[in-house]
Parts: C-alpha cells; sequence; structure tokens
C-alpha cells in the first residue's frame, strides 16, 4: 500500500519517484538474521543507486528476467509445478538464494493454474492442461475483438473488456455480459437494470465460481506470499512490478491478433488509432491505482509488436510510439518508472526512446546492438540486458563468461546497469549461472 | 502483363486488387497472365522486405491479396498447366511449441518463390517430420519455434531426419535462434525471416 504525502500536488515527478522508490526500499522485512538484514540493505541500496544512476561500487546481475524458471527446474520442477504446485518451489526456490547469493531474488511467475481451470481460461495452455507437465504456459493468439467493434471498444474500453472480452476468454463468466452500462445508473429505478442479473440463476452460478476462484487464489498467494517473504528474511530484494503493454500491444496480442492488427494498419487506420487513444488514460490509471495498492514504484511492458522486424520506423511513429509515450509520460508525471522489456530489437527506435525525461526508464535489451544503446541512451537510462538466452541454455561457461565481460567493458562504467538476460529460457548449468552472477564483481 | 495489377498489390491497396483482377478477366486477361503479374508484384514486396522498406504487416496483407486473387482465378484455372516447382519443402513449428504465425509467413513466402510446401502445423514430433520427407521425397526441412523450449525439440528433430538417413537440408528459424543455436541442433542453417528462408532454399536447390 502506497499512502500519498500530503504534499503530493506539489512535488515534480522526480521527487514523487523518490517518495515511490523511498516507500519500496523501506518496506518493512521480518529478518532472520542481522546478517540477513545487513545483506538485504546492501543489495537493495545498490539496486536503488542504480534507479537513481548515483555512483555505485558496481552493477548488480538480476536472473529474473531470464532463469525464473531455471531456479527451480534445477531441482526437478517441471512446468506443471509452476502452474499449480507452488508450496513445492519454496525448498529448491530458498535453496538456491542460499547457495547462489544473488543479487536480487529469482523466483518463477505465480501461474494461478487451479484458477485459469476454474474460469475456462482461453488464451493460454499450460502445463497439466493441454501442455505436456514439462512444459510451462503458451500463449494462445485469437481474434477476441471483431474488426467491426473497434468504435464499441473506444466509446468505453471498459465496458467492452468486462462485458466482451472477459466473456470470450473466460467462458465461466460469460454471464458478465448481462450488466448494464453502470455509468447510466443515476436514479432509483435503475437500479433495476443494475442488479437485476445478479437475481439470475446463471449469474449466481457464476458468482459461485468466482468466489471459488477467489478462495484457490487466496490459497495461492498464502503460498507465493510466504516463499517470497521467506525469501526477502533471507536478504534478497525484489523490484516491484505492475505488468503493461502498450495500447497497440493490448489490442494487438490480446484482443485482434497479430495478423488482424498488422492488416488493420492498412485497413482501418483511424479506427486503430482512435482504439490506441481510448487506451491511454484507462492505462495510465490502472498502472496508478495499482502502485499505489501494491507499493510497486515501477510498471514493466512486455513489449512485442514495435520491435524492428514487425513495423517500419514511420508504421512505429505512428501507430506504436504515440499513445506508448503519452501512457508513459502519464506515469512519469506520477512517480512511476517504466521498465521496459524490449524483445527482439530495437536498433532503429534508440531515438525515440531517448525522447523520454531522464531517468524514467529502464531499458532490458534482448536482441538490440548494445553499442549505440551505450552512446545514445546510457547517460540518461538504465540499461539492462542482452545476454542471450541462446547462450545460456547451449553455450559454454567460457562463452557466457566472454558475453558478459563484454557488457561489462560497455557498461562497466555507466551511471546506471543491470546484467540481465534477453529473455527467458528453461535450463542451463550452475556454472553458467555463476558466471553470469560472477561477471559484475570483477 | 497488367502493370496497374502489379501497382495496386506493391501499394498495399486491396479493393484495388480486386476490382482490377475483376476487370481484367472480363476483358479477356488469362488467369495465367494475372498470376503473372501477383508474380511480380510479390518479386517486388520480397525485395523490399530484404531491403527494409517492407515489414511484416505487407508480407501479411500481401498473402490476404493473393489468396483472394487465387479464389478469383481457381473457377478459371482448371486448364491451366501447373508451373514447374523449383523443389520440395517440409515446414513445421517443433514438438512442444504451438506458434505458427511467423511460420505461416514463412510456408507463403516459399509457395510464392515456386516451391512446394508441406505444412505439418504446429507441435510437430521428429517422427512425423520423418514421415513426412519419406512420403513427399522433399529435400528440404525447415523447422520453426518461437520459444527457447524449442531448442531440444529441434534438434531431435535434427538428429532422427539424420538417424533416417534422409538425404536433406535442414534450417532452422525463431525469434531466439541464432548461430548458437545452429550449431547446437546441428542444422544446416538459419534464417532471421521469411525472405532468409526462400534464399536458402533457392541456393539447396541450385546446388542440388
Amino acid at each position: 500500500m502506497f499512502v500519498r504525502p500530503d504534499n503530493w500536488k506539489e512535488l515534480s515527478p522526480m521527487e514523487r519517484r523518490k517518495v515511490r522508490l523511498d516507500n519500496w526500499q523501506n518496506a518493512p522485512v521480518q529478518f532472520m538474521s542481522p546478517e540477513a538484514e545487513a545483506n538485504y540493505k546492501e543489495r537493495i541500496g545498490r539496486l536503488r543507486k542504480i534507479y537513481d544512476m548515483e555512483p555505485h561500487d558496481r552493477p548488480i546481475a538480476d536472473g529474473f528476467m531470464g532463469a525464473n524458471e531455471y531456479v527451480v527446474r534445477r531441482k526437478g520442477m517441471n512446468g506443471k509445478d509452476m502452474v499449480y504446485n507452488h508450496e513445492k518451489l519454496r525448498e529448491p526456490l530458498l535453496e538456491f538464494h542460499n547457495e547462489f547469493q544473488p543479487d536480487t531474488a529469482v523466483s518463477p511467475l505465480p501461474y494461478p493454474g487451479k484458477v485459469m481451470d476454474l474460469l475456462n481460461y482461453q488464451t493460454y495452455i499450460w502445463g497439466g492442461q493441454k501442455l505436456p507437465d514439462e512444459l510451462t504456459i503458451q500463449a494462445v493468439e485469437g481474434e477476441y475483438m471483431m474488426a467491426d467493434e473497434y468504435r464499441v471498444f473506444a466509446a468505453d474500453p471498459t465496458d467492452f473488456w468486462l462485458k466482451k472480452y472477459i466473456p470470450r476468454v473466460m467462458p465461466a463468466l460469460g454471464p458478465l455480459a448481462m450488466l448494464t452500462e453502470f455509468p447510466r445508473v443515476s436514479e432509483n429505478v435503475d437500479l433495476i437494470d443494475m442488479i437485476l442479473p445478479f437475481g439470475l440463476p446463471p449469474f449466481q452460478a457464476m458468482l459461485q465460481t468466482l468466489m471459488e476462484a477467489g478462495n484457490e487464489l487466496m490459497k495461492m498467494l498464502g503460498a507465493v506470499g510466504q516463499t517470497g517473504a521467506m525469501i526477502a528474511a533471507s536478504g534478497f530484494p525484489s523490484m516491484g512490478f505492475n505488468i503493461v503493454k502498450t495500447p497497440f500491444d493490448y489490442l494487438g496480442d490480446t484482443l485482434r491478433g497479430t495478423k488482424g492488427i498488422l492488416t488493420d494498419m492498412y485497413r482501418r487506420p483511424n479506427d486503430l488509432l482512435a482504439a490506441c487513444e481510448a487506451y491511454v488514460p484507462v492505462l495510465i490509471n490502472a498502472v496508478v491505482n495499482a502502485s499505489d495498492r501494491n507499493g510497486a514504484p515501477a510498471a514493466l511492458y512486455v513489449l512485442h509488436k514495435g520491435a524492428d522486424a514487425f513495423m517500419s520506423q514511420p508504421q512505429f511513429e505512428k501507430f506504436y510510439w504515440p499513445t506508448w509515450k503519452q501512457v508513459m509520460m502519464g506515469l512519469y508525471e506520477e512517480g512511476i518508472v517504466s521498465y521496459l522489456f524490449i524483445e527482439g530489437s530495437y536498433n532503429k527506435r534508440l531515438q525515440n526512446l531517448a525522447e523520454m525525461p531522464e531517468k524514467s526508464l529502464v531499458c532490458h535489451f534482448d536482441q538490440t546492438e548494445m553499442g549505440p544503446v551505450k552512446d545514445i541512451l546510457s547517460d540518461k537510462q538504465i540499461i539492462a540486458g542482452n545476454v542471450p538466452a541462446s547462450l545460456m541454455a547451449t553455450g559454454t561457461t567460457d562463452e557466457v563468461r566472454a558475453y558478459c565481460g563484454n557488457l561489462m567493458d560497455l557498461f562497466g562504467d555507466a551511471p546506471g546497469y543491470i546484467m540481465a538476460h534477453g529473455c527467458y529460457f528453461e535450463n542451463t548449468t550452475d556454472d553458467k549461472m555463476r558466471a553470469f552472477m560472477d561477471s559484475v564483481k570483477r | 502483363m497488367s502493370q496497374e495489377l502489379i501497382d495496386a498489390i506493391t501499394d498495399m491497396r486491396e479493393d484495388d486488387v480486386l476490382r482490377i483482377t475483376n476487370e481484367l478477366l472480363n476483358g479477356g486477361a488469362s488467369p495465367l497472365d494475372i498470376l503473372n503479374a501477383c508474380k511480380a508484384a510479390m518479386e517486388v514486396i520480397g525485395q523490399r522486405f530484404e531491403t527494409g522498406e517492407a515489414f511484416i504487416p505487407e508480407l501479411i496483407l500481401a498473402g490476404e491479396m493473393m489468396t483472394a486473387v487465387s479464389d478469383i482465378l481457381k473457377p478459371r484455372m482448371a486448364e491451366e498447366a501447373p508451373g514447374d516447382k523449383l523443389g520440395k519443402i517440409v515446414l513445421g513449428t517443433v514438438e512442444g511449441d504451438i506458434h505458427d504465425i511467423a511460420k505461416d509467413i514463412v510456408v507463403f513466402m516459399l509457395d510464392l518463390n515456386g516451391f512446394e510446401v508441406t505444412d505439418l502445423g504446429v507441435d510437430v514430433p521428429a517422427a512425423r517430420f520423418v514421415e513426412a520427407v519419406q512420403e513427399t521425397g522433399a529435400t528440404i526441412v525447415g523447422l520453426s519455434g518461437f520459444l527457447t523450449l524449442a531448442y531440444d525439440p529441434m534438434k531431435e528433430t535434427v538428429a532422427a531426419l539424420r538417424e533416417n538417413g534422409l538425404n536433406v537440408k535442414i534450417m532452422i528459424g525463431g525469434g531466439q535462434i541464432d548461430e548458437q543455436i545452429r550449431d547446437y541442433t546441428g542444422a544446416d542453417a538459419y534464417g532471421r525471416d521469411a525472405m532468409a528462408a526462400v534464399a536458402l532454399a533457392k541456393e539447396w536447390v541450385k546446388e542440388s
């Protein structure tokens, strides 16, 4: 929970950023020993200095975006365990942190398997469900908004999500489509329309399902929360994120699908642009509210269809960048850092990122050439990346050491740098993980 | 060959492409001529893709325009002799991976460039690749995989093809595929995009 100080309105974006980061850095932790407390404070202090681009002793190595499955797979856990058996992950996770002493906490994303089962969730398949137990989770792209629904979406994105998108991707929640349009509920008789669905058997059955899902979620969060608290208590801080996407990626990944969105750029460009615009205030509001609820000082963008290979620079600057930048600027005004996980390459987009105010971004690269990143961005923004997943999975320890060494030559003295993987991978070796983590300690 | 049709395709004017195709047919043009114009247009789009002037939206839209044109031509094409194919290719996304978008673009570009492509779909076991090569007599195999979990299935598929003594060239591609993974899997080459796959396939049929 983040509580704004009384003088919030008078604070500049950078002052607000400081208040949010202070709140994160000083969140109470019950440490298991004075030594764990000292380690935690040293680690979180170093990470904070990197975020503030202030002088510090060395970069950190953060395995969160790459090794988050390896940390449990190395002890025999599989994909199904990561989706369904969160208690079972605790021991391997504590063991990993104890053995490797990483700069930050590393754990798998908390996939809510039983909740996904109850809701009959359609946009993913996962281990123990339709994928073999060994595998974790994969997205199933679909067309969940038809081409002729752009205007309905743009008129009221929240209403579209509640009554069209959610029923389509979670059939167990289909009765949500019965709900009235809430902003018109103003007079006493309007309560009839508002409450009517709650009296109908299909809607009541849905509410029962939601309560079951809620109970399952609480059990899962209990397990995940306990593990997280124990990792923190042992001395390992984690960065707080709320996950978000760009307006274009929400429309492309989630609603229209890749073929849909990319052809819409030609077939209905104005509708697409209007939908991106409509999304901007919704996303700013959503991330600010989430950051206030959970105290996370950063928004993590998983970036997809704006990469070099997907579209031309003029298309990027027309369809992708303007509304995304508006969202990032809106969050910047509220003191929230935008952490960009840039999948693929962004060789042509670096000048766009350079338009953003200083320290507003963490730019985490996958396949982007890091030389130009250093020249164009590293004085202004925090940089992370870009040890290839292919190298971690199939290279030698010496090759990992050499690659990380080159990154240290480039960024070792940069104001803010995080050694990180370009993409997640299932498997590597302990030796390669050590080479990755030790590379920043030279 | 209709320059007007070629221009409409390369300018991505979808409605004009269909209108012009119908006008040409009604004016007595042969379906083969129209098809040749489509191929010429696709060559231009392919070149633009290689030089970084066209991207995935153009490839996808061009693919949809080609499908629409061929739907118009099909009823009139019965008497036209099919052109000679450059070679046979078996292609699919490897076991455990269900991604199809990039694979579909590669299949489309190979098909358009004169190859007979057997598309095995997604989540394809190694044994199915072996069977498909035996059934079709393909000399080239393409393995697609979006995720890092594709590395081992790719390696296993390459091994299965070799163990069965099949004399095929194997290319791999996908979001996290690079030279490191080519070496790991034992494939003959990797390609960054659909045009790289076309270039490799053309080079390999020339060699054989």
